[in-house]
């Protein structure tokens, strides 16, 4: 990994001056991949559907009428209806929303944070370092669901609190991958340079580090919106996410199962739409660390 | 082009495992488990002819103590393990011999003297006699014993509410004893059948102290042999019991939360006998030809409570209006598949005591607008409601009702916010004192005495466990408290009409209905009978055909 942001980050600075070339190429090299396309498709319809759901949804997605209950998809209920007579399609649609929210706003926790600690840990070594460091190991010592239990146990279930839970135990990550390069560039001499010239170490940070690590953050941004939203769907799973009637994927596979053997369609499409939508999430991220840094792919 | 959309597919196949790992690890684990050690004690029980009926609970028991517990599950299983000093006749809520062959009352009412039932063991060894008997009621009504009941953190009891007018016990023999009571008190032969006055062991509560909520050693008819939390009790059976010996060898509760999951078990012959139904699955078992579905009215009471000292709810006409506010025939129909009738107040009609021209609050949304708007609520007003998930017997969609109620109040502005909580968490919430939020609540009789619902959960003596919505009526606690003393069964069945028809008025909670007692079994379980309590009593005639 250090070797490989090295490369990565000497090759974005040499790159500096020639911002016009670059650019294109990014985008172009993108569009090359017919994965991330569709991946971006995807995430593109997510969007759009979150945004309008109450335009394109058929339905009231909370609105019972027990006379409906039940009905297998129709043309009138394509998705059908669960045991409250409640559309199935509206509230995958209006799921869209909350998938979206929760994605984005566990995600930005998790940055946010994340990155500091990691621009901190790896700008300043030794002791902050450590402390830092040791924090990560033993949050990532935890399997991610059961420490997501942890701090909704703690602050009360609750569609919010499953974000910030979720957000919470995604933090290691970030952290470890900016500490990763920014200790790979801390002794380079563009830095030595700054720090030469008298710059404070926030400056340096802000301006001279973090800048070298946007493309793997955008990467690994793209990704954990997938997984939030699959650790969400877990937490009100499990009950402890979005509370009824809150039209949340997870929720409605937690409470479509026990018609499992009797209706089909209420578990169903809510779990093709965590699918489709966590795919899409991922294959987009793969294709932009493909795009992003030629450099870091696989391939 | 083919290799990524090869590549593509197992990414979609992967990460449709990697959701289900996920989303529901507990009934995977559970079905995995249950199938491997299901299949174990099959191949077993064909090497050795042993016979194993398996019971399916949608929930883990809490504990195993009669004396320091009072919910269904917990009940179920103990109900084979333990004998109260009378029992109910099989089938019915009447009180007849158990431990005790006989017992006289004296004229007054107060004193009881039970003539017991001589060579009964105890799991362990010990006898049954008088020494034992008086030292378990020792434990239940002796402040200064080092193992009272009460004398647990977080215990739920039904000690005051059998024994707490206990004044006295006395050993008359070796097998005599006189128990003698403050006041006369119609119920208490019929309490002291209920499972929570099972009589424990004194040499095991010597030896393990409060540890016997986990040890569970009685004179049942099945004995106590392991407990893997949340997922099986395994019981094998006692060949001396004093009733006759079980039928089948061994008898195992398993924890299955998914509804689905137990049908699935039950029509693969993994389990037996399904403790809850899911309303859901009636029709697909009464059309297979290897299951049976039971049913029978229920002793039981279903709603939920509106905290009594919280603002709206000192108003009568905003409870009163909740209760208009609910299609609860509309919930009968189509939740409940038409098992269940809707309630007008605390208590069932099939007991005793019922006021007969008592009508339900019909649903009339209008009404309910205009009284909130009296109120001062024109506009509604946002609450809480506490929340359990699983069915329970009382309640056999779970969480589900409180769904279709938040849709209802919503219409007239009331909007509930659910707050779900696991069904341990959710007892300890709605039972302690200080809590103020609305709350689902339902009930299954215990003795079979309206006593029993009425002085429980809307008596003011009971706040804050049985009664959770910390409702009081000093009205109403006279007549509930008079009732308890009275012997004369016209007399009380007055005093019960009254009660009755006052807590409908008061409306402490919104009442949904009253739910009938549903079970499914293999059809190869024979002689398996329905009983008003729902507890697994009379387990011993059970055979495996």
């Amino acid at each position: 990994m250090g070797n490989v942001s090295l490369t990565a980050s000497s090759d974005r600075v040499n790159l500096a001056a020639e911002p016009l070339l670059r650019r294109p190429s990014t985008i172009k090299r993108l569009m090359r991949s017919p994965s991330a396309i569709i991946g971006l498709v995807i995430v593109v319809s997510l969007v759009l559907v979150a945004i309008f759901a109450p335009l394109i949804a058929p339905y009231d997605p909370i609105k019972q009428s027990f006379r409906i209950q039940l009905q297998p998809p129709s043309i009138g209920h394509p998705f059908g209806t669960d045991e409250f007579g409640r559309d199935i399609l509206s509230r995958v649609l209006y799921g869209a929303r909350w998938a979206l929210f929760v994605g984005l706003l566990a995600d930005s926790i998790a940055l946010v944070l994340g990155v500091t600690l990691g621009l901190l840990a790896g700008y300043f070594g030794g002791k902050t370092d450590g402390v830092i460091s040791l924090l990560t190991d033993v949050m990532l010592a935890f399997p991610y669901l059961l420490l997501a239990m942890i701090v909704v146990a703690v602050l009360g279930p609750g569609i919010t609190n499953a974000m910030i839970a979720i957000g919470i135990v995604y933090i290691p990550q970030y952290t470890r991958l900016v500490r990763g390069t920014v200790m790979s560039i801390r002794e380079k001499e563009f830095v030595e340079a700054a720090r030469c010239i008298g710059l404070s170490p926030f400056r340096i940070i802000v301006r001279h580090t973090l800048p070298n690590c946007v493309a793997p953050i955008i990467v690994m941004a793209t990704l954990a919106i997938g997984w939030a939203i699959v650790e969400t769907a877990g937490l009100s799973f499990l009950g402890l996410g979005a509370q009824p009637p809150t039209p949340e994927w997870g929720a409605m596979l937690a409470s479509g199962r026990n018609y499992m053997l009797s209706a089909w369609w209420i578990a169903t499409f809510p779990g093709l739409a965590i699918v489709v939508v966590v795919v899409g999430f991922n294959i987009l991220g793969d294709g932009l660390r493909d795009a992003l840094d030629p450099y870091l792919s696989h391939r | 082009m083919q290799k990524r959309l090869i590549v593509l597919l197992s990414l979609l196949v992967v990460l449709v495992m990697a959701l289900s790992a996920y989303a529901a690890p507990a009934p995977a684990a559970e079905t995995q488990a249950g199938g491997e050690e299901a299949a174990a004690p099959a191949s077993a029980a064909a090497e050795e002819g042993e016979k194993i009926l398996v019971v399916a609970l949608g929930a883990d028991p809490t504990s195993l103590d009669p004396e320091s517990v009072m919910n269904n599950e917990s009940g179920f299983v103990m109900s084979t393990i333990f004998d109260g000093l009378t029992k109910y006749n099989k089938g019915t809520s009447e009180p007849g011999p158990g431990l005790a062959e006989s017992w006289e009352v004296s004229e007054d009412g107060t004193e009881y003297t039970f003539k017991l039932r001589e060579g009964v063991k105890f799991h362990d060894g010990t006898d049954f006699n008088a020494d034992a008997a008086l030292a378990e009621l020792d434990r239940v009504i002796n402040p200064d014993n080092p193992y009272y009941v009460y004398n647990q953190e977080g215990v739920h009891s039904f000690a005051t509410f059998t024994w707490g007018l206990v004044t006295g016990t006395e050993k008359i023999d070796d097998y005599t004893i006189k128990i003698t009571l403050s006041e006369p008190h119609a119920p208490f032969l019929a309490s002291i059948a209920m499972v929570w006055s099972g009589m424990m062991s004194p040499a095991a509560v010597e030896k393990y102290g409060f540890d016997v909520n986990y040890n569970p050693v009685g004179t049942g008819p099945f004995k106590f042999v392991e407990w893997v939390r949340n997922d099986h009790i395994t019981l094998e059976a006692n060949p001396d019991y004093w009733g006759g010996a079980p039928k089948v060898d061994k008898l195992i509760f398993r924890v299955v939360p998914e509804s689905s999951v137990r049908l699935l078990k039950l029509e693969q012959g993994e389990v037996d006998i399904l403790a809850d139904v899911n309303p859901e699955d009636y029709t697909r078992i009464e059309e297979n030809a290897d299951l049976t579905l039971l049913r029978q009215p229920g002793l039981t009471v279903n709603g939920l409570t509106m905290p009594f000292e919280a603002e709206p709810f000192t108003d009568v006409r905003v409870r009163q209006a909740l209760n208009y506010a609910v299609n609860k025939d509309e919930m009968n129909e189509f939740l409940y598949k038409n098992a269940a009738i809707t309630a007008a107040t605390g208590m069932p009609p099939i007991l005793m005591g019922y006021p007969k021209d008592l009508e339900p609050y019909p649903y009339d949304p209008e009404k309910a607008r205009e009284l909130l708007a009296e109120a001062g609520y024109p506009d509604g007003f946002d609450f809480t409601l506490l929340c359990y998930e699983n069915p329970r017997g009382y309640n056999p969609v779970g969480i589900k009702m409180a769904v279709a109620i938040q849709e209802y109040l919503a219409e007239v502005g009331v909007n509930l916010k659910l707050e779900t909580l696991e069904w341990g968490a959710f007892l300890a919430t709605r039972r302690s004192a200080d809590n103020q939020d609305m709350g689902m609540v339902g009930w299954s009789g215990d003795n079979g005495d309206p006593d029993n619902f009425l002085y429980e959960m809307f008596s003011t003596d009971m706040i804050p466990v049985g009664n959770t919505s910390h409702y009081s009526n000093p009205e109403l606690d006279d007549i509930l408290i008079t009732a308890r003393t009275v012997t004369d069964p016209e007399e009380r069945a007055k005093l019960y009409e009254q009660a009755a028809t006052i807590i409908h008025d008061d409306a402490p909670w919104l009442f949904v209905n009253h739910t009938l007692q549903v079970r499914a079994t293999r059809a190869n379980v024979d002689g398996f009978a329905l009983n008003p309590l729902q507890m697994f009593w009379y387990m011993e005639d059970v055979d495996l055909k």
